[in-house]
C-alpha cells in the first residue's frame, strides 16, 4: 500500500500532543513516586528511597480496601450501562412517534458536570430532608440513609453512575449499529435465523470493537471517579465509598503526601493498564487471528 | 435586610465618608501608588461574605486612590489551599496574596511561606501607611504572628463557635412547663453537658410528640468529610478538658495516654461518647451535614439548640431570606466539665474554637511592595466598620463600639459582646505546622467510629496510635 | 418484535424519560426554592417560584466571562480531538506501520492517569517548561485545550477506530486509481462515511471538556475559569448556595443542548450509510 511515511506524519500530531501532555506529566510522577516528599514534613525536599512507598502500597489495608470496594462499583455501574446502553440503542433503531425528543431526553444527564450531578444527588438523598428517602419510606417503609448505610451509599453511587453515563453507552452503540450493512441480517432471517442467533452469531461479532471501545472508556472513568462521590458521600460512610480516585484525592490534596500519592496513582495505572490488556487480548485478538 | 442589600449601604455611606475624613489618608495612597502604576496584584480566597466585601468594595476603593489593580480569584475551600501551596511550593508567583486560614498559618510559617509584614514595613518606611497600625487589632491578630513577634498576616475574618439556641422555644410557656415537670429543673441555655443532654432529650422527645420537625441538638456529623473530627476535637473534646487534640507538643508529639498523650484519654472517650449520642438525637440529615448544612438545619428551624460556626450565626440570626428563625437566636457559651472554666481563664484551656483568618504575602510574589499597601489598606481601622456590618466580622477592638455595629450586636442577641469579651477563652487550631496531614490520617478512622462498625472506646486507641505513627512519619515525633 | 407496535416503544420512552428527567426535574426543582426551604420535609410538586437564584445567575458579570471560556475551550477541544483523532485512526487503519496496534493500545492509557496526582507535573510544565517569555500555558484557552486532549484524543481515537475501519478499503482504492491524492481521498472518500461516528465523537469530546473540574480547578485561575470551576465558587464555609449552583446548571443546559441538536442529526443521517458498504 502506500508509504508508511504518510501514516506516521498523520499520527505525529496526535502523537505530540500525548507526549507532552501525557508521557512527561507521567515520567514526572514515577519520579516522584520513588521518593519520600510531603512539603510539610520536618524535611519537606523530595528524599530518594528506593521502592519504599511501593513496598507500602502493597500492605496498605486502606487502599486495598479501597481497591476492593472500587472494583465492586465499576463491576456493578458498568455492566449495568453495558446492558441498558444496548437495549436503549436497540430500541431507538426502530421507528416510534416522538423519537427525536425521547433521543434528545436521554442525553440530557450526560451534559451535566459531575459536580453538578454529584450535588443534585445528594439533595435527593440526604436523609429526612431529601425527596428519595422519603418517597422510599412513604411507598415501602425503606429508609434510605446513605451517611449510614454502607450498602445504601454503594447502590446510590452505582445508581448515579448508570444514571449519568449510561446515555454515552447508547450514543455510542447507536452509532456502531448505524453503520452495520445489513447485508448478514437479511440472509439470516431468510435462512430462518432466530432474534437470539441473529444477536449472538451476527450482531455482537460486528459491533464488538464498539463495545470494546465503550466498556473501556467506561471502565476507566469509573476508576478515576472523583468529583460526584466526593460532592455525594465524600467517601463515607466510613470508606465505603472512598473509591481509588477518591482516596488518591485525600492523599494527595489535603494530605499533600505527594510521594506515596504518586506510587500508589502508578500502581493504580498499572492495574488498568492490565485489566484493559486482558479485555483487549481476550475480545480483540481472536478476532483480528481469525482475519 | 440580605447582606447583598446591606453591602450596597454600606459601600455607599462608605464612599460617602471618604470623600471628607480621610482626605489626608488619600494623598498617602495616591502617592504611594504613583510607582505602581499598571500593576496588577492578584489574590485567591474561598468565596466567603468577608472575601466577596474585599473583591466588590475594598479593592475597586483601593484601585481608584491607588491606581493599582486588584484582581481576587475566589474558589472553593480546599481548592484554594491547593492552589496557594502548588504556587507558593513551586515559586510560581501567580498570587500577591493568599488567605490564610487560622489552621494552617502555622505550616506556611514553618515553610516560610509567607513576608514577615512588620519588618518589610520597617525596612521601607515610604510604604508604611499613617492609618495603619499594628495595635488596633483584636488579639486575633496575634495568631498571625511568628515566634518573633511579628505579623505575617492581615486578620480579615475572626468568629467564635458559640452555642445557638432558640428563643421562642427557651421562653415558650408550654415549653418550659412540660420542661420543668419532665426534670424537674428551668428550662435556661445548658451550661453543662447533662443539662444540654436533658433539653436535646426534650425536645427531640417533643417534636416527636407534637409531629413537628424539630430536634434536640444539632451535629455537624458527616460520615466522609473532616467537618465531623473538627466539631469533636476543637469544639467537644476541649469542653471536656482535651485540649490541642489530645496531642502533647512538649512531650515529643504524644497522643497516646500510654506516652503521655491525650486523644485516648478516658475524657476524650466520654466526650466522644456524648457527643455520638447528641448526635443520634439530632435531625437524621446530621449524618451528612457539614458546617455548611448544620447551619441550613438550625436556619431552618429544625434545632432548638446546637454548636454553630459564628460566621454563619450572624446571618442565622438576621437574613430573614436564608433563616426562618431571625429575631428567635440567643447566644450563650459551650456547656462545659467542671474545671474547664478555670483552665480556660487561666490560659491552661479554652472552651471552643475561635475560627478565621487573614491575607498573607507570599515571598514568592513579583509586586511584593504593591501587595504590603493593599494589605494595609484592608487592615486600615477605618475600612472595618462598613467592613463588619456587611459581613459579620471583627479584627480590630475599636470596631466593637461603631454605632451600626452596636445595632447589629442586639439583632445577634449579644453575639460581638461576646466575641469582644470572652474571646479570650476561646482559642484558635493548635500550633501544629502538619495540621490537614494528622487530620486526614486519623479522620478515617473517626469515620468508621461514626458508622458504629469501630467501638468509640477502640476507635480513639486506634487514632492516637495512628496519629503517633504518621507524626513520626513525617519526621515530628522522634 | 416482528409485529409493529410503536405506541408500545412510546410508552417504553415514556417510563425511561421519567426516570432520566426526574434528577433534572429535581435540579429545576432546587433552582426555584430559597435555600433554607431545602431543609424541610420535601414536596414533590413545586409549589411557589422563587427566581432570586436566577436573577442573581444573569446579574453575575464573571459567569458570563467563565460560560464563554467554556464554550471557546470545549468546542476548540472536541474539534482538535475528532480532526486529530480522525487523522491518527486513518493512519491506524490504512497503513503498515510497525508497532501500530501497540500505539493504538498505548493512546488509550493516557485516558487512564488517574487526575489528582498529575496535576503537580502539569502545573510544573505549563508554568515552568511551556512558556515563551512571560506568556505561560497556564491560565490560558488554548492550555486547557492541549491539556484536555490527554483525555479527549484518546477517547476519540478509540470511539472512531472502529468507524474507520469499518469503512471499506476498497473505496480508498478505487478513488486512488483514479488519481486521487491522499488529502483527496480523506476528506471527500473517507470522511463523509464516518459521518455518524465522527458526530458522536465530536458530541462526546465537547461533553467531557464542558464537564471537566478538576483540571479546569488547578490549572486556570483568572482568565480562562470555566463554569464548573465557577460552580465551585458556591461551595463555601458559610452556606452551600445550592440555588445559585442549580440555577447556572440550568443555564448550562442550554449551550449544551444547541451543540446536541446541531450534531445529532449526523447521528441519524449515518443511517443510509449501511447500504452503501455491501
Amino acid at each position: 500500500m502506500h508509504s508508511t511515511k504518510l501514516g506516521w506524519l498523520l499520527l505525529a500530531p496526535t502523537l505530540l500532543v500525548l507526549f507532552f501532555f501525557g508521557v512527561l506529566p507521567f515520567i514526572y510522577v514515577l519520579y516522584v513516586s520513588f521518593h519520600q516528599w510531603n512539603p510539610f514534613a520536618v524535611n519537606p525536599d523530595m528524599v530518594f528511597n528506593w521502592a519504599e512507598n511501593y513496598r507500602r502500597v502493597v500492605f496498605d489495608a486502606q487502599f486495598l480496601a479501597s481497591l476492593g470496594v472500587t472494583a465492586a462499583f465499576v463491576f456493578f455501574a458498568v455492566i449495568s450501562e453495558l446492558i441498558l446502553g444496548y437495549m436503549l440503542a436497540q430500541a431507538f433503531m426502530k421507528d416510534f412517534p416522538g423519537k427525536a425528543i425521547f433521543r434528545t431526553i436521554h442525553t440530557l444527564p450526560l451534559i451535566m458536570a459531575p459536580i453538578i450531578v454529584g450535588s443534585i444527588w445528594k439533595l435527593m438523598t440526604t436523609p429526612s430532608i431529601g425527596i428519595l428517602p422519603n418517597l422510599l419510606d412513604n411507598w415501602f417503609g425503606y429508609d434510605l440513609n446513605i451517611g449510614q448505610s454502607a450498602i445504601a451509599a454503594f447502590v446510590t453511587t452505582v445508581i448515579m453512575d448508570i444514571w449519568h453515563w449510561t446515555p454515552l453507552v447508547t450514543l455510542t452503540l447507536i452509532a456502531a449499529l448505524v453503520s452495520l450493512p445489513p447485508d448478514p441480517f437479511e440472509q439470516a432471517q431468510i435462512d430462518g435465523a432466530n432474534k437470539r442467533q441473529i444477536f449472538w452469531h451476527i450482531t455482537l461479532p460486528m459491533i464488538r470493537p464498539a463495545i470494546l471501545a465503550t466498556v473501556f472508556i467506561r471502565l476507566m472513568d469509573a476508576l478515576r471517579t472523583v468529583d460526584e462521590v466526593l460532592m455525594l458521600t465524600g467517601g463515607g460512610p466510613g470508606s465505603a465509598t472512598r473509591y481509588v480516585g477518591v482516596h488518591i484525592f485525600k492523599e494527595v490534596f489535603p494530605r499533600t503526601n505527594y510521594g506515596y500519592g504518586s506510587a500508589i496513582s502508578v500502581v493504580v495505572l498499572y492495574l488498568t493498564i492490565v485489566a484493559c490488556w486482558l479485555l483487549y487480548v481476550g475480545l480483540i485478538a481472536p478476532r483480528n487471528k481469525k482475519a | 435586610m440580605s447582606f447583598a442589600v446591606r453591602l450596597g449601604v454600606s459601600a455607599l455611606a462608605l464612599s460617602v465618608a471618604a470623600g471628607s475624613a480621610f482626605a489626608q489618608d488619600d494623598e498617602f495612597w495616591a502617592k504611594a501608588g504613583e510607582q505602581f502604576q499598571g500593576v496588577t496584584l492578584r489574590g485567591v480566597t474561598e468565596a466567603t461574605p468577608p472575601s466577596n466585601y474585599i473583591s466588590d468594595v475594598l479593592a475597586p476603593e483601593f484601585e481608584e486612590k491607588t491606581g493599582i489593580r486588584v484582581e481576587i480569584e475566589t474558589t472553593s475551600w480546599d481548592q484554594m489551599y491547593d492552589k496557594a501551596i502548588k504556587d507558593m511550593e513551586a515559586g510560581t508567583g501567580i498570587y500577591d496574596m493568599v488567605y490564610i486560614e487560622q489552621d494552617i498559618v502555622y505550616a506556611y510559617l514553618a515553610r516560610d511561606f509567607l513576608v514577615n509584614v512588620t519588618q518589610a514595613l520597617e525596612e521601607n518606611p515610604d510604604l508604611k501607611a499613617p492609618s495603619f497600625d499594628e495595635a488596633d487589632f483584636t488579639t486575633f491578630a496575634d495568631y498571625f504572628r511568628g515566634d518573633d513577634g511579628d505579623l505575617y498576616g492581615i486578620p480579615m475574618e475572626a468568629f467564635i463557635k458559640i452555642y445557638l439556641y432558640r428563643t421562642d422555644l427557651f421562653s415558650d410557656p408550654e415549653v418550659q412547663a412540660a420542661y420543668k415537670e419532665k426534670t424537674g429543673k428551668d428550662l435556661a441555655p445548658a451550661t453543662t453537658h447533662e443539662d444540654y443532654q436533658a433539653i436535646a432529650e426534650f425536645f427531640t422527645q417533643w417534636g416527636e410528640d407534637h409531629d413537628m420537625d424539630l430536634w434536640g441538638t444539632t451535629a455537624q456529623a458527616h460520615t466522609g468529610h473532616p467537618a465531623s473530627w473538627y466539631e469533636y476535637v476543637e469544639s467537644v473534646a476541649p469542653t471536656f478538658g482535651v485540649y490541642g487534640w489530645g496531642i502533647d507538643p512538649d512531650n515529643n508529639y504524644a497522643a497516646t495516654v500510654e506516652n503521655g498523650g491525650a486523644m485516648n484519654s478516658d475524657a476524650a472517650k466520654a466526650a466522644l461518647k456524648w457527643w455520638l449520642h447528641m448526635r443520634d438525637i439530632a435531625p437524621p440529615e446530621s449524618v451528612q451535614s457539614t458546617w455548611t448544612e448544620v447551619a441550613t438545619t438550625f436556619a431552618a428551624g429544625r434545632a432548638a439548640q446546637g454548636l454553630v460556626y459564628g460566621e454563619n450565626a450572624a446571618w442565622i440570626a438576621s437574613d430573614d431570606t436564608k433563616s426562618r428563625v431571625v429575631g428567635n437566636v440567643g447566644v450563650a457559651l459551650p456547656p462545659l466539665q467542671d474545671g474547664v472554666m478555670e483552665a480556660a481563664e487561666s490560659g491552661e484551656g479554652y472552651i471552643g474554637y475561635y475560627d478565621g483568618g487573614a491575607f498573607g504575602l507570599p515571598v514568592t510574589s513579583k509586586n511584593r511592595d504593591a501587595a504590603l499597601l493593599f494589605l494595609q489598606y484592608i487592615g486600615q481601622e477605618s475600612v472595618q466598620p462598613g467592613w463588619a456590618v456587611a459581613a459579620p466580622r471583627i479584627t480590630h477592638t475599636a470596631t466593637y463600639d461603631d454605632a451600626g455595629v452596636q445595632d447589629m450586636n442586639t439583632e445577634l442577641g449579644g453575639y460581638y459582646d461576646m466575641l469582644k469579651d470572652q474571646g479570650r477563652l476561646f482559642a484558635g487550631a493548635p500550633a501544629y505546622p502538619f495540621h490537614a496531614q494528622l487530620r486526614e490520617a486519623v479522620a478515617p478512622i473517626f469515620y468508621e467510629i461514626l458508622t458504629g462498625s469501630i467501638e468509640p472506646d477502640a476507635g480513639l486507641d486506634q487514632m492516637a496510635e495512628k496519629a503517633e505513627q504518621e507524626l513520626t512519619d513525617l519526621g515530628y515525633r522522634q | 418484535m416482528r409485529k409493529n407496535r410503536p405506541w408500545l416503544y412510546s410508552l417504553f420512552w415514556i417510563v425511561v424519560s421519567f426516570l432520566t428527567l426526574f434528577p433534572i426535574y429535581w435540579l429545576f426543582v432546587i433552582s426555584v426554592k430559597p435555600a433554607v426551604d431545602l431543609f424541610s420535609t420535601p414536596d414533590i410538586l413545586i409549589k411557589s417560584f422563587y427566581w432570586q437564584n436566577y436573577i442573581d445567575v444573569l446579574n453575575d458579570r464573571t459567569l458570563r466571562g467563565y460560560m464563554v471560556n467554556s464554550l471557546v475551550i470545549s468546542t476548540g477541544n472536541a474539534v482538535l480531538c475528532t480532526v486529530l483523532g480522525f487523522f491518527a485512526c486513518y493512519a491506524l487503519s490504512r497503513f503498515d506501520m510497525g508497532g501500530k496496534e501497540s500505539i493504538f493500545f498505548w493512546t488509550i492509557t493516557n485516558r487512564m492517569a488517574p487526575p489528582a496526582v498529575f496535576l503537580l507535573p502539569l502545573f510544573l510544565l505549563m508554568t515552568q517548561v511551556y512558556r515563551i517569555g512571560d506568556f505561560s500555558l497556564l491560565d490560558t484557552r488554548i492550555g486547557m485545550i492541549l491539556v484536555y486532549c490527554t483525555f479527549n484524543l484518546p477517547f476519540a481515537i478509540w470511539t472512531l477506530r472502529p468507524t474507520v475501519d469499518g469503512i471499506p478499503k476498497e473505496l480508498d482504492e478505487a478513488a486512488y486509481v483514479d488519481g486521487a491524492s491522499p488529502w483527496k481521498v480523506i476528506t471527500e472518500v473517507v470522511l463523509p462515511l464516518a459521518r455518524p461516528g465522527l458526530a458522536v465523537t465530536l458530541i462526546l469530546t465537547w461533553v467531557f471538556a464542558w464537564n471537566e473540574y478538576l483540571l479546569a480547578a488547578t490549572l486556570t485561575n483568572f482568565n480562562a475559569r470555566t463554569l464548573t470551576t465557577g460552580l465551585s465558587e458556591y461551595v463555601t464555609t458559610t452556606g452551600t448556595e445550592w440555588g445559585i449552583m442549580a440555577a447556572i446548571s440550568v443555564f448550562t443546559l442550554i449551550p449544551a443542548l444547541i451543540v446536541f441538536g446541531l450534531v445529532q442529526k449526523h447521528i441519524v443521517a449515518g443511517l443510509t450509510f449501511g447500504a452503501v458498504k455491501g
